[in-house]
């Protein structure tokens, strides 16, 4: 019943993409399970165990990316709201990326390398843009700024998309096929190197895409703290020695 | 004849591609750590500056590999 099933579900689906898409439901669930794992337990402030120093080393990571990029009156609403999302889309590219080098012939392909799955995440993190945006200014300046001041404005989110899916299509299917025809042609040694230097690339082009998705919420939510400042400067210094104190 | 016009018009772009990104790369890497080098205190920001860059200018390179990969297909 269970073939059957599977029938039914992967019907018409090239065995590549049924691969791509188990690998990601179990970067998705082992994920899940670490994080599990590392919340579980006695958490303590005066004396952290192992586990809990592990889980907030990665979570302590975010933060401080998540911090670099808001600054203003609302710095700490801001990471709040975007920590969460950067994390996600860290940890499943990152995990995937690493499945290519798992020593399994056929079922190692890494989910990052199909480009649905790429074109999914970079959905995740625009979509996820604007609706950080919605919430920190309102739905309505967020559709405004898609149109105003430059009415093609929206160009730019749907360009988004793209760049941030095919940056990483391009990378991790690249990486994966140079690997799989040095295989065939050396299947001893070589590749060891090639997974060695394949680990650079598995965690830049996460941190690029996190970064990225960084930078584009820094830019929607950039135009209100720009207002801010403008009428901070009619109060006089006053405000502007506290604005100085809340970007420091 | 054919055959070999057609596969050298099909990687001409990723090489042409390779090339200008690695000359725009070797640019963006070089006044980062020579600024690095000037500035350790602000290392950080500037590698994370340097990263963005790079991925824009990856980003191109990768448009012509997709290309590439495309034509590829076409070609047989």
């Amino acid at each position: 019943m269970v073939i059957a099933m599977t029938e039914t579900v992967t019907h018409g689906m090239d065995p590549q993409s049924l691969v791509v898409l188990v690998n990601a439901a179990a970067v998705g669930a082992a994920l899940v399970a670490g994080g599990a794992w590392l919340a579980r337990g006695q958490l303590s402030v005066d004396a952290p165990g192992p586990r809990q120093n592990i889980g907030e080393a990665i979570l302590s990571f975010f933060v401080g990316k998540a911090r670099a990029m808001a600054h203003g009156p609302q710095a700490s609403r801001i990471v709040n709201l975007v920590t969460p999302l950067l994390a996600t889309l860290f940890l499943f590219i990152f995990v995937s990326n690493l499945v290519a080098i798992l020593p399994l012939p056929v079922v190692n392909r890494p989910p990052t390398s199909h480009f649905s799955v790429t074109l999914g995440l970079a959905l995740c993190a625009v979509l996820g843009t604007l609706v950080v945006s919605a919430a920190l200014k309102g739905p309505l300046p967020t559709l405004k700024h898609l149109f105003w001041p430059n009415p093609m404005q929206w160009v730019s989110e749907i360009t988004d998309v793209m760049s941030l899916s095919l940056r990483l299509f391009g990378n991790i299917a690249g990486e994966y096929m140079t690997v799989l025809l040095v295989v065939a042609v050396v299947p001893w040694g070589i590749p060891l190197i090639l997974h060695a230097l394949g680990l650079i690339p598995a965690f830049v082009q996460a941190l690029v895409f996190t970064l990225l998705t960084a930078s584009f919420m820094a830019a929607a939510i950039h135009e209100e703290k720009k207002r801010q400042r403008r009428r901070r400067g009619l109060f006089g210094a006053k405000g502007a020695t506290t604005e100085g104190r809340a970007s420091s | 004849m054919n055959t070999v016009w057609l596969s050298l018009v099909t990687v001409l772009p990723i090489a042409i591609g390779a090339a200008t990104a690695a000359l725009a790369m070797r640019a963006i890497s070089t006044s980062a750590i020579e600024g690095m080098t000037r500035q350790p205190e602000i290392a950080q920001q500037l590698f994370t500056a340097m990263l963005i860059g790079m991925a824009l200018v990856e980003a191109l390179c990768i448009y012509t590999l997709v290309v590439t990969l495309v034509m590829a297909g076409n070609v047989g």
